[in-house]
């Protein structure tokens, strides 16, 4: 269980006096708009927020570092699906909060980063910790503010929250310059709040026309992919798929979307997915996609995709649709109600079904691996079972991330939270973190690899802090291992820059920052391992030895069709 | 091929940056664009012409990804025939 303090009392807005400052401002939008949890790291210019913190009923967590701050603030976004706060001064403090926003753009997650600026006199001037974040981050924001007058304040931080959330989520980032958080009021009262955009009604000509596609087809392959989880879509996708029991693949976003041993369900697609789901897909007459973009890691050579596929496209983004694939069938709107509205009436599909049911069977992966080593594979496939349906994994990102994504069990999407878009290196704990304080009567466990846990391993601190009980699993082949499957399979063996021969004791180091730790290097003790993980109540972290040679297989080639999967040899 | 886009938009704080920005990051180049005074109050009008950097690039895509966008009033693309016709 958490064991930060008990919040104090909120404000009581209607007492408050007359005079206030714009960080009262920004504390009491954030009471307005729900919020109960801030990560962040406090520095100079953010210093009037932090002064107008104490007393409000908001939660800070402290982080040791601001990326982890954006990072946990992603991960309690994708948990909640309220928009996940963090909170920075200006400059450095800024500056190391744009790989956690950049992830939550890519992988479409509602975040509200707030920074420290300095003076809007000294602004352009290169002051002390300035830096223009505005401009920085333009590329990956769904929006951005710079409150240049504390009465604007209420009305900024109205708009910032409905537009994180609304239509396809995404982090808005609201720059707060020191005088005008230092500025004194009275201000007028907050305006009325923005109501999230909501959708059109699907056209109901397109919606007829995707029913005569799917009736018509022989071969239909259900694609669906991050916007399931992101419109809470996942029971309206279930229904669609109770109804047409069409074959269905995910996107590495979408896992969790169809529980993973579902009747139909294939698995993941694309350049680790599996040989059933990329042959059926191949093979299809018809891919209806569901909240997924044709992503380039899905798809492998785009233009060798499904190749004899016509296409109906259902997002909640309009632009992603024809983006990549010209779809013959538009649907974009609100992919629930979509889905729920389509009756596509009998298919004729048991074949195909058939077809699809043996692919699965024959292919599927194998967890009796020679040798007394630990096969990861085999672990966390047990982990995910054992943990039970309120488990949530946060990855990092190589080899172990991929190894989670097919062998793990999910049975909801928000039990699978990783890097997809942007693939950060040290998202793991940080999301561990958020997911907790999210969700804390979940079972999460953190899936890392030695490469990846370097890159936030200051966040066992505020794990140590709070007493968040996340289990660490620490998957350590002494290689940035992906990279060197890469160099074995496509760099002629040519090993460059990939042997971390030289780590530290990792048990040794979690245990210096106060956190339980043991070391597995038998298949003998994963079962043990696995039942202390679940039992211990704190956080804890099993450093598991793993074999350095192990690859992720299958694989795509980088460029190539998806038909061209490599297998071990 | 050139391409003209009219973009209807709120006058905001970085607006044109990010108009401008977002054209070019999903593969245009900006040949020319002008932006007259607007009223106070009054959505401002930015026309760009833009050329796309490979075959792949769609003017469709960019003008639905400018809608997106949080200022963004409305926007039209003009075809390379509507452009001969007008000059």
């Amino acid at each position: 269980m958490l064991t930060a303090a008990a919040p104090p009392p909120p404000h009581d807005l209607a007492a408050k006096p007359a005079a206030r400052t714009g960080a009262h401002l920004v504390v009491e939008a954030l009471e307005r708009e729900g919020v109960d949890y801030v990560f962040g790291y406090p520095g100079g210019a953010i210093m009037p927020v932090y002064d107008a913190l104490p007393g409000s009923r908001l939660k800070h967590v402290l982080v040791r570092h601001e990326q982890a701050a954006a990072l946990a603030a992603d991960a309690y976004g994708r948990v909640s699906g309220e928009p996940g706060v963090c909170l920075a001064t200006s400059g450095p403090g800024a500056t190391n909060l744009i790989t956690g926003i950049a992830n939550a753009f890519m992988d479409s997650v509602p975040m509200v980063a707030i920074t420290g600026q300095v003076g809007t006199s000294l602004m352009g001037t290169d002051a002390f910790q300035e830096i223009d974040v505005f401009g920085v981050t333009l590329p990956i924001v769904k929006h951005s503010f710079i409150a240049r007058s504390a009465a604007d304040i209420p009305e900024i931080f109205a708009e910032a929250f409905a537009l994180a959330k609304g239509g396809r989520p995404g982090p808005v980032l609201i720059d707060l310059p020191k005088d005008v958080t230092q500025a004194l009021g009275p201000f007028p009262p907050a305006g009325p709040v923005p109501a999230p955009a909501g959708y059109a009604s699907p056209d109901p000509a397109s919606m007829r026309a995707a029913e005569a596609l799917i009736r018509a087809a022989r071969r239909p392959v259900l694609y669906f992919g991050g916007g399931i989880a992101i419109a809470r879509a996942e029971a309206a996708l279930r229904d669609f798929h109770d109804r047409t029991r069409i074959p269905a693949v995910a996107t590495l976003k979408g896992l969790g979307g169809l529980p993973t041993e579902r009747e139909d369900f294939l698995g993941m697609l694309g350049m680790h997915g599996t040989r059933a789901a990329n042959t059926a897909v191949m093979e299809s007459d018809l891919l209806i996609c569901v909240g997924a973009r044709f992503d380039d890691r899905a798809t492998g050579k785009l233009d060798t995709f499904a190749p004899g596929a016509q296409v109906i496209h259902i997002d909640g983004d309009a632009s992603e649709i024809s983006k990549l694939r010209r779809a013959n069938v538009a649907l974009p709107g609100d992919i629930a109600a979509i889905l729920t509205q389509l009756e596509p009436g009998r298919l004729d599909i048991a074949a195909w079904r058939t077809r699809c049911a043996r692919n699965a069977a024959d292919w599927a992966f194998r967890y009796d691996a020679p040798g007394a080593g630990v096969y990861a594979p085999a672990l966390l496939n047990a982990l995910s079972r054992q943990a039970g349906d309120r488990f949530i994994v946060t990855c990092d990102v190589g080899q172990h991330q991929m190894w989670v994504a097919q062998h793990c069990r999910f049975s909801r999407p928000q039990a699978h939270l990783t890097s997809a878009g942007l693939g950060a290196m040290g998202y793991g704990i940080p999301a561990g973190i958020g997911a907790l304080f999210a969700e804390p009567d979940a079972t999460v466990v953190t899936v890392t690899g030695d490469g990846s846990i370097m890159m936030n391993i200051q966040e066992l601190a505020t794990l140590r802090r709070y007493g968040l009980p996340l289990k660490i699993v620490l998957l350590d082949n002494s290689q940035l291992g992906m990279v060197r499957q890469w160099q074995e399979l496509f760099y002629e063996q040519n090993f460059s820059e990939v042997d971390l021969y030289d780590n530290p004791d990792f048990a040794e180091v979690a245990r210096a920052f106060g956190i339980e730790a043991f070391t597995v290097d038998r298949r003998a003790d994963v079962p043990g391992a696995i039942d202390r993980l679940l039992k211990t109540r704190g956080p804890i972290l099993a450093h598991v030895r793993i074999d350095p040679a192990e690859n992720v297989w299958p694989l795509v080639p980088p460029g190539k069709s998806n038909s061209d999967m490599m297998e071990a040899s | 091929m050139t391409c003209r886009i009219d973009i209807d938009f709120r006058p905001g704080e970085g607006a044109v940056l990010r108009l401008i920005g977002l054209v070019e990051r999903r593969g245009f180049v900006v040949r020319a664009m002008s932006l007259p005074p607007a009223r106070p109050g009054a959505a401002a009008r930015l026309t760009l012409e833009v050329s796309p950097r490979d075959p792949g690039r769609q003017v469709e895509t960019v003008c639905a990804q400018i809608a997106k966008m949080y200022e963004v009033v409305a926007v039209a693309p003009a075809w390379p025939q509507a452009l001969e016709a007008a000059s």
